[in-house]
């Protein structure tokens, strides 16, 4: 499902929550004007909406009901009841489409009969008030010629056709005969009938007449299509519906019956566009369904009749017997109908009707139907059958709508996520009550069991915070969605050309981590733009093409969110940077000298660094880089510079998929316990004193034949003690990675690795720099969390 | 153009689309006894169809594609 579907889905149940809300208080009050305009407006928006979408039976549906609100709004036609009734139902239709929709069941084609009936019904009501003022009528009506009784042209079908067609007729699948009649304006829709026509599955034979003689060739007007296609296909009726889905007005189709094919009986078939293949030549099939219907309408008139909805009932049923009466050809019983109706509308009783029924119903369903049973079936309480001419009936109000999104406030998710977090550490008290209950009061056996509960505990609570996790990812689109125009801006205002290419929009990440990406990532793009990529000339000068290419990239690898930003201008001059590092005091002689390339790109992270010859609005006043480091670094991510002269500059960020909870490994150093967080700390090693060597002041220690640089961590707090060795001798050290080289830090003893809730620093002590930040423990005690990238560059 | 005109002859080809309905009523006007050549084309688009058969051209050739021949058949004799 692409994301524009899913949020039309969710809008669109908005909307017929809001819809169905502003009919039953449109009935409440049916003179709210505002109300009315409001309503039109929702159904307006989400036929729109519908529209950008392939399912043309939810237009058809809206379009109608947008038809009749437009009437309603302009007063020509009164709030009433039944046009609540019938608005309704359409909105169910609706959501009965999602719902299929959501599901993946995304056909439709199965409603096009269904969503035909609603937009006539719909649209009756437009007509009865058009008819009522003489007005013309707003749009042509959907009476086309399907409606009328069809003729099937069989004199113009070979004989041959005809005899195969007639053995076809015994068989259990019939062929179809299709009548085609585009629309007059047709060809202005865009519509091409004839390849429409052509493109029916299983044509077996076809024709193409024209539905009225052909005029002289100078009065004739090639835009007005007048064409008829009659084709017979083998295809079933499914397929066909399917296929003319857009045009079901302009279509009949007729199964080619025995009777539809004997050309005596072949006069007397009708075809009706509406419900279902049902209606053929009169048959034995069409009077078991009238049987069926009438059964049906016997049960509805049976219900209680002190209902506010009775009178939209009886009119309901009074034309479903009407209905019932023309397709038996009894219309001479349409007349005593009409009276029973009447009387049964003034008195408010459903009894006329019932007796009209029991009188004249069975004439046109003669055999099973016998009025004693029809009339005895609503006494009977324990049928309640749902009237089966009313497909929606049972969606109404009863059955409550499947929502898939839900919208909640951003707080409330920040409150479980706090929330969860004091979880985690209350949990994390449990081993240490375990720990006490086996010594403290020496009973082991509770401790165990404490133990396998905080097992319990733990597993839950760890799917707790993992789905909370899921409810906070978002889409690295949120902070993508602004470059287009940003890019657009800057490059105007330097003159230069440049194509954007953003890419991975749709990976998630953090909601935290994403926001604390956006100012970094505008930085970089504006360096980009500014130091990176060359004016056009420039460029055509180097040979390659004027237009500079951007591409910003968003990946996601092993629980870590990537962004890259390269682009594909005149790239980081080493030697330019390591002249500039020089001039600003940042490295000395020595460095310059013996610095490589890469970490001379690397420089331009130093606080302090601009190449920049001039200082313009856009950079050049040396918070650059270190700016965007120190921003990636805060929550825990990285940046990597790789930089080819004349080719070009990659950035890549490397960023922690959520922050919430930071991995940390306990240490101990001078009767205190720090923090380290995990994803800094390659290995633990303890290493004999003897092993440690001193150059010059440092000490250092050869570690699988690589020289590692070692720091005390009472040093590295200014703490004037030698930390402790166990009872080998040997000094427990954390080799740490920082910016990319390893450091070992020697202390006094490891403990254990836990997760922690991180708090930063809040008031004064955020300046103190080398930790980042507190957290509770399981047994009350509060935890440092040393920064060891600050403490160690801080000396 | 999937039409052209050769003298008196007017030769279809491909997709005959919509837009050259006018083109050929207008072309019909100015020749009196024109013939069609459909051989190469595979489909007609039915605004220019029905110019074809409002003028009752003879058609000198058939399209090659037959399932069209079938429809054109009984629109255009």
């Amino acid at each position: 499902m692409t994301p524009i579907l899913q949020q039309f889905l969710s809008e669109a149940r908005d909307f017929l929550q809001s819809i169905s809300e502003k009919l039953l208080r449109l009935e409440k009050a049916p003179g709210d004007a505002e109300l009315m305009s409001d309503l039109f407006r929702s159904v307006h928006t989400l036929k729109g909406n519908s529209g950008l979408f392939d399912f043309p039976e939810m237009t058809r549906v809206l379009h109608a009901a947008e038809d009749l609100m437009s009437v309603v709004r302009e007063g020509q036609l009164g709030f009433s009841q039944d046009l609540a009734d019938r608005l309704l139902e359409a909105m169910d239709f609706v959501a009965l489409l999602l719902d299929e929709l959501q599901s993946g069941a995304g056909g439709g084609a199965a409603h096009v009969q269904s969503s035909m009936r609603l937009a006539e019904s719909l649209r009756a009501l437009i007509v009865v008030v058009h008819g009522a003022a003489d007005g013309p009528l707003p749009r042509a009506h959907t009476s086309g010629p399907a409606q009328e009784p069809v003729t099937l042209p069989l004199e113009a079908v070979p004989d041959g056709l005809l005899a195969a067609w007639r053995e076809a007729a015994k068989a259990a699948a019939p062929l179809q005969w299709i009548i085609y009649t585009p629309a007059i304006d047709c060809f202005f829709k865009g519509e091409d009938p004839f390849h429409q026509a052509r493109q029916t599955p299983g044509i077996v034979w076809q024709r193409i007449s024209t539905r009225e003689s052909w005029p002289a060739l100078a009065e004739l007007d090639p835009y007005q299509c007048v064409l008829r296609f009659d084709l017979v296909t083998d295809a079933a009726r499914a397929t066909l519906d399917e296929h003319f889905r857009y045009v079901p007005e302009q279509v009949a189709i007729v199964p080619l019956t025995q009777q539809s094919l004997d050309p005596a009986l072949a006069t007397a078939a009708s075809v009706d566009g509406g419900p279902g293949p049902a209606a053929s030549a009169p048959g034995s099939s069409t009077s078991s369904m009238v049987r069926e219907i009438l059964a049906a309408q016997a049960i509805a008139l049976g219900l209680p009749d002190a209902v506010a909805w009775l009178p939209g009932r009886l009119r309901a049923i009074a034309s479903t017997l009407a209905a019932c009466s023309r397709s038996s050809g009894r219309e001479d019983a349409l007349p005593s109908l009409e009276a029973a109706l009447a009387l049964a509308l003034t008195s408010n009783r459903a009894e006329p009707l019932h007796a009209w029924m029991s009188a004249l119903g069975h004439a046109f369903a003669p055999p099973i139907a016998a009025p004693g049973t029809s009339s005895a079936e609503p006494s009977n309480p324990s049928i309640a059958a749902p009237n089966p001419s009313d497909p929606a009936s049972g969606r109404g109000g009863e059955e409550i709508p499947a929502t898939a999104v839900l919208k909640v406030e951003q707080g409330k998710i920040d409150r479980l996520m706090s929330l969860i977090g004091e979880m985690v550490v209350a949990k994390n008290g449990l081993p240490f009550l375990a720990a006490r209950a086996e010594s403290v009061y020496g009973v082991r056996e509770l401790s165990r069991e404490i133990k396998t509960q905080y097992a319990v505990i733990n597993r839950i609570a760890e799917e707790m915070q993992d789905a909370i996790m899921q409810v906070r990812m978002m889409p690295v689109s949120g902070v993508f969605q602004r470059f287009p125009r940003l890019v657009r801006d800057i490059s105007r205002k330097l003159g230069k050309e440049v194509l954007l290419t953003l890419e991975g929009e749709d990976t998630e990440a953090d909601k935290n981590i994403i926001e604390a990406l956006a100012d970094p990532l505008i930085h970089i793009v504006r360096n980009s733009l500014d130091h990176g990529i060359e004016t056009p000339e420039l460029r055509r000068a180097a040979g390659k093409p004027a237009e500079g290419r951007l591409v910003i990239r968003a990946s996601q690898d092993s629980g870590r969110v990537l962004i890259d930003i390269s682009d594909d201008g005149k790239g980081i001059d080493p030697a330019v940077v390591k002249r500039k590092a020089y001039e600003k005091g940042i490295i000395d002689e020595a460095v310059l000298e013996r610095i490589s390339d890469q970490e001379a790109v690397n420089l331009v992270f130093a606080a302090g660094f601009s190449t920049a010859e001039t200082v313009s609005d856009l950079s050049g006043r040396g918070v650059g880089m270190d700016v965007v480091r120190n921003a990636v670094e805060r929550v825990n991510g990285s940046v990597a510079l790789t930089s080819e002269k004349g080719k070009g500059t990659r950035l890549r960020l490397s960023l922690p998929l959520s922050m919430a909870v930071t991995n940390v490994m306990v240490i101990e150093s001078n009767k205190q316990i720090f923090g380290v967080p995990m994803d800094l700390v390659l290995e633990t090693v303890r290493i004999p004193r003897s092993a440690i060597r001193s150059i010059k002041n440092r000490q250092t220690i050869v570690l699988r034949n690589r020289i590692l640089p070692l720091r005390s961590l009472n040093e590295l707090l200014a703490e004037d003690l030698p930390q402790v060795s166990n009872e080998l001798d040997e000094m427990a050290t954390l080799v740490v990675q920082i910016h990319g080289e390893s450091l070992g830090i020697v202390v006094d003893d490891f403990r254990e690795v836990v997760d922690i809730i991180l708090k930063p620093m809040g008031g004064i002590l955020n300046a103190v720099p080398g930790y980042s930040g507190s957290a509770l423990l399981g047994d009350g005690s509060v935890l440092m969390v040393l920064n060891p990238k600050e403490l160690v560059t801080w000396q | 153009m999937a039409i052209s005109y050769k003298r008196n002859v007017a030769v279809f080809a491909d997709t005959v689309g919509v837009d050259e309905a006018e083109g050929l009523l207008a072309w019909l006007h100015e020749h009196p006894k024109p013939k069609l050549d459909l051989g190469a084309c595979t489909h007609i688009h039915a605004a220019p169809l029905q110019v074809l058969m409002a003028a009752r051209l003879p058609v000198a050739k058939w399209p090659k594609d037959s399932p069209l021949t079938a429809w054109l058949n009984s629109a255009l004799t």
